[in-house]
């Protein structure tokens, strides 16, 4: 049967005119795909073959027209409208980076790559996979990593570890060496997630004592006093010391477990999610909280997009549900994200469009996703042979992936623009 | 017609009304000057009334006209018209009924007619109000209205005589049979040859005589005779069969009531499942590590870091949301059993190698605390005088303390098992034995060790402390005992009705027990209802390994050596009316099968909904 008439609308550059068609209801989107080649290649001579993707009433197509038209109830009858944009290349295989020991966290800026490793050590990798720079200072297992500032000739970044410290680096990239410039102590367990705020001079961190602490990231030459400093032994403390002591600016206490994943909304807000099975956003200038989002689910991971105003999160199950931030009855879930068959360890937003995002989870599989397309992932990156521990997704278009198989992976992928407005 | 008329016109006005009505007046009516008519004077008596008959001639013509009252005498006119309408003859003299009949039309058919009109429209076109009136009928007969008769029917109807009888009232009289009760059978003194016992003596057959006949315990003497040859023919036969017959017949016999209960009803109604979530439905991680069996697990009070024992004689820490073996510390031997102190404030794990009880300070989680833990132990000063104890305390050298351990209890006999109280205090180790040195009570703080029992009672199994209360639970092979370690006493005896107790796990609100027995049955304790099972479970197919109750959620699980391990749902209420509510929500499989053995250890995560399992594979599973 003909699936009635249908018009298509694209972006400028493939735009056909807007006349309806009557397609056949089998078709895929190969079969669509080459139509609209066709029409593109009847307009202008000189038009090389360009796989497209279709979108009905914003949702990709996957199966047969029909088949989506039935499960999306939309009669047959009527005129529908089908978006086309250019299909997605797949993420292109770049670098895979040894590292000694499990990766626990990775960011990566135009530069560099910065990674925080289970052998207690932070190491900054050149893009090329080149390794530049290896950071030991701490006693335990390094968490997560942060860059805080970059310029030409020094970096500042951050790493949390187990040992309940952040430290703060300056890394001098012409001498390519590093210096512990501030130890933050504070915490009573294990630092597991540290966030950068917009305009880097504060940082956030989570971690397992239930506890959210914000500091002051700025490099200062003097030293602030610990208060349980008189009960320990003094030479002890001098030893193991790295840099200056530095203390929290605020304490933020709400959760009833542990804190997996901070991050920055705006300039003075702050989201966490905790094993508590909640997520809560925080005034960072009152330390107040604003609003909780409650699951059923332990999360592990939790990002944003200030491009959606979304949040999405990681959880112990195989779900990436999609959160809004900014609703008052607090636990609505906008969207289910299903495909992954292990715990969600990692999600991360693209920083450059909207709809797309990537996850890691211990089923081994990275998954790079369009929300439009809740059902199936874009595109499955199977590569890792054990668990994905942590991703990354660079402005430059570059997707990152460290799990326990010890290999950060890196790839390729053509940075999009949000194609709103197509 | 009218009398003649009088010179006065006394004609009466009062019309056509019963003249009684003037009976009782004077006056009879009223005439045209609406003055009274009077009654004409009326004295004459019944003797003037004969005479008159008798004396005036004209007395048979004369009536009274009842308007006036007056006596009027008829006319020979009118006597004859009276006469004339009496023989029923026409009141005209004149009217001759009988004159000739004259025939204007004559019955010949003419051939002109009389009269040449055409014939009316109606009488050949179909009257419209008969059509009306069919139509309706048709009408009628097309909506059912009126039913076509219906053809006769020949069959030849016969009456059921049976036809309205209620067939339950059958099948009731057939169900309301009431057996004829069985006659008692012969017994040896109706043989013809009794054993001697059963003859009477002579007293006896004397008292037997004297009795009444009803009173007699038996109704014949036991005779005995030579041969069955010289046994006569019985004298009381006829007489035994008539009040058998009696007794069949007069007497009342009772129908034995038989309750039809459907046994699916008597099974209550559980809820479903998914009602109960939380509940480990998947498998999520899996510990790899250890190269043999896995026999024991425990977690940190925080949940952070999971520790196991194995046969490969290593202890490893496990950060639990990763599955990172943190650390490994090698022991020396099999280890049988794990225990991490369960006061968060102490960072202790007391681990079973062999004859000895290590007390590890793994180093994880909080630096103040594990720091503030080995000041702890190491804050112990020696008493002056030496203590006769049980066991040796031996603090760890220094390469032992660099692994972690700090101190060695050592018993004189392999281990079995060590459980902390929930104070992180004390701990009870299980020595394999069979004296009464089998249970020994330890305070760490003291580094003192004494002996809670004075004779043995079977071989113990696991100990336990209740959570809250000073109760001590010893499980043997069958019983569990409940022991008072304030009052010194046992409480409780609490019968298992399993063949051999593997293990037992306190409800959090420490009222209710289940223990596990390797005849693959998991028994529930309500301390408050019984010493025996409010439930016996026997969901697994093979021997139960282990038990546990989750700390938050109403949940347990055991692990047996079928390779499963199955997660309940056991609810337990504040109400004291109201019994637990026990549900499996899941069986939960992963484990692989070696020498026969499954899953050894189950635990859930303290505070998560989540249950780890150690198996024979030398794998800890998580499911979530």
């Amino acid at each position: 049967g003909n699936a009635g008439a249908v018009t298509a609308s694209c972006a400028r550059r493939y735009a056909v005119e807007d006349v309806p068609f009557s397609v056949p209801a089998a078709s895929e989107t190969t079969d669509l795909s080459h139509l609209i080649n066709k029409l593109l290649a009847a307009g202008d001579a000189d038009h090389k073959y360009v796989e497209f993707d279709f979108l009905i009433n914003g949702q990709f197509l996957r199966m047969p027209l029909v088949t989506h038209m039935e499960m999306e109830n939309i009669s047959t009858e009527e005129v529908v409208e089908i978006e086309y944009v250019e299909k997605y290349m797949a993420p292109q295989p770049e670098e895979c980076i040894f590292h000694d020991d499990w990766i626990s966290s990775v960011q990566a800026t135009e530069e560099w790559i910065l990674t925080g490793c289970y052998d207690q050590t932070a190491r900054i990798w050149s893009l090329e996979g080149k390794s530049i720079m290896t950071i030991a200072g701490h006693t335990e297992v390094v968490k997560d990593v942060a860059w805080v500032k970059q310029d030409s000739l020094s970096c500042l970044l951050l790493s949390a570890s187990m040992d309940q410290t952040v430290l703060l680096w300056e890394w001098n990239v012409e001498k390519n060496k590093v210096k512990a410039l501030h130890c933050c102590r504070g915490h009573a367990g294990s630092v597991d997630s540290i966030a950068v705020d917009w305009t880097r001079t504060k940082f956030c961190s989570g971690s397992w004592d239930k506890m959210l602490k914000i500091w002051s990231a700025v490099p200062t030459d003097e030293e602030d006093e610990m208060e349980e400093a008189a009960n320990r032994p003094r030479k002890k403390q001098k030893t193991e010391q790295l840099g200056l002591t530095r203390t929290p600016l605020a304490t933020l206490s709400g959760h009833t477990e542990a804190v997996s994943s901070v991050l920055w909304l705006d300039a003075e807000e702050i989201c966490s999610a905790s094993w508590d099975h909640t997520i809560k956003l925080w005034d960072a200038e009152t330390g107040h909280l604003k609003s909780t989002l409650t699951g059923n689910k332990v999360f592990n991971s939790v990002t944003y997009s200030p491009l959606c105003r979304r949040l999405a999160s990681g959880s112990t199950d195989r779900h990436i549900r999609l959160w809004d931030p900014r609703s008052k009855d607090g636990s609505l879930v906008l969207l289910s994200l299903t495909s992954h068959t292990g715990w969600v360890t990692s999600v991360k937003w693209s920083p450059t469009h909207e709809h797309q995002l990537i996850s890691g989870s211990l089923d081994n599989i990275v998954k790079l996703w369009d929300t439009r397309s809740c059902k199936a992932p874009l595109y499955d990156l199977a590569a890792h042979e054990d668990k994905v521990l942590c991703v990354d997704w660079t402005e430059a278009g570059l997707l990152l992936s460290g799990g326990a198989d010890n290999k950060l992976y890196c790839y390729r992928y053509p940075a999009t623009a949000s194609d709103i407005g197509a | 017609p009218l009398s003649s008329a009088p010179l006065q016109d006394i004609r009466n006005t009062v019309g056509n009304i019963p003249m009684e009505w003037y009976q009782d007046f004077p006056h009879i009516g009223y005439n045209l000057d609406g003055k009274k008519i009077y009654k004409p004077i009326r004295n004459k008596d019944e003797l003037d009334m004969f005479l008159e008959k008798m004396e005036n001639p004209d007395y048979w013509r004369t009536v009274q006209d009842k308007m006036t009252g007056a006596d009027i005498k008829l006319t020979d006119e009118q006597v004859e018209l009276v006469q004339r309408l009496q023989k029923g003859q026409f009141g005209d003299v004149n009217f001759d009924p009988y004159e000739p009949a004259v025939d204007f039309f004559t019955h010949e058919v003419m051939i002109h007619p009389v009269t040449n009109r055409p014939a009316d429209k109606r009488s050949f076109i179909p009257s419209l109000t008969e059509k009306e009136k069919v139509s309706k009928l048709v009408h009628a007969i097309k909506m059912g209205w009126i039913k076509p008769r219906k053809p006769k029917d020949d069959t030849p109807t016969y009456y059921d005589l049976w036809a309205h009888e209620d067939p339950n009232s059958i099948l009731g009289r057939h169900k309301m049979h009431v057996p004829a009760p069985k006659m008692k059978l012969p017994g040896h003194e109706e043989s013809y040859n009794p054993p001697p016992e059963y003859l009477l003596s002579e007293e006896e057959k004397l008292a037997w005589e004297q009795q009444e006949p009803a009173e007699r315990k038996l109704n014949f003497v036991p005779q005995q005779f030579r041969c069955l040859r010289a046994v006569p023919a019985y004298p009381r036969f006829i007489h035994e069969r008539f009040e058998r017959c009696l007794d069949l017949y007069l007497c009342p016999r009772q129908r034995k009531m038989r309750v039809n209960v459907d046994p699916e009803d008597l099974i209550p109604k559980l809820p479903k499942p998914r009602d109960l979530q939380p509940f480990p439905t998947t498998q999520a991680l899996v510990y790899r590590g250890h190269s043999s069996l896995v026999r024991c697990l425990s977690i940190s009070p925080s949940g952070q870091w999971l520790v196991s024992g194995s046969d490969d004689g290593t202890v490893r820490f496990w950060e639990v949301c990763t599955a990172r073996c943190m650390k490994t510390l090698p022991a020396g031997g099999v280890v049988k059993s794990v225990a991490w102190n369960p006061n968060p404030t102490i960072c202790l794990v007391a681990i079973c190698v062999e004859q000895s009880v290590l007390l590890v300070n793994p180093c994880l989680g909080d630096k103040l605390l594990y720091g503030a833990t080995d000041q702890l132990l190491e804050s112990y000063e020696a008493p002056e005088e030496e203590r006769v104890q049980p066991v040796q305390w031996v603090t760890a050298t220094t390469e032992e303390h660099g692994k972690g351990i700090r101190l060695i209890v050592q018993h004189s006999k392999a281990l079995k098992q060590v459980t902390w109280h929930g104070k992180g205090d004390y701990f009870a180790s299980v020595v394999s034995d069979n004296s009464n040195m089998q249970v020994l009570i330890h305070q760490t703080s003291k580094r003192w060790s004494q002996n809670p029992f004075r004779k043995s009672k079977g071989l113990v199994q696991c100990v336990l402390f209740h959570p809250i209360r000073p109760y001590f639970f010893v499980a043997t092979q069958r019983y569990i005992r409940v022991y008072n370690l304030l009052k010194q006493e046992l409480t409780k005896k609490l019968m298992t009705n399993c063949k051999w107790v593997s293990s037992m796990s306190i409800h959090p609100g420490g009222d209710n027990i289940i223990c596990g027995s390797y005849d693959s049955k998991l028994a529930w304790f309500d301390l408050d209802l019984s010493t025996r099972p409010y439930q016996l479970l026997r969901h697994h197919k093979k021997a139960l390994r282990s038990v546990a109750f989750h700390k938050r959620y109403p949940l347990f699980a055991s692990g047996s050596d079928d390779g499963t391990v199955i997660v309940c749902h056991g609810m337990v209420y504040n109400d004291l009316l109201q019994n637990p509510l026990l549900v499996p929500v899941k069986v939960l499989k992963g484990h692989a099968l070696t020498l026969d053995l499954g899953v050894l250890d189950v635990l859930f995560h303290p505070t998560q909904p989540w249950v780890f399992s150690s198996g024979a594979d030398s794998t800890i599973r998580l499911y979530t």
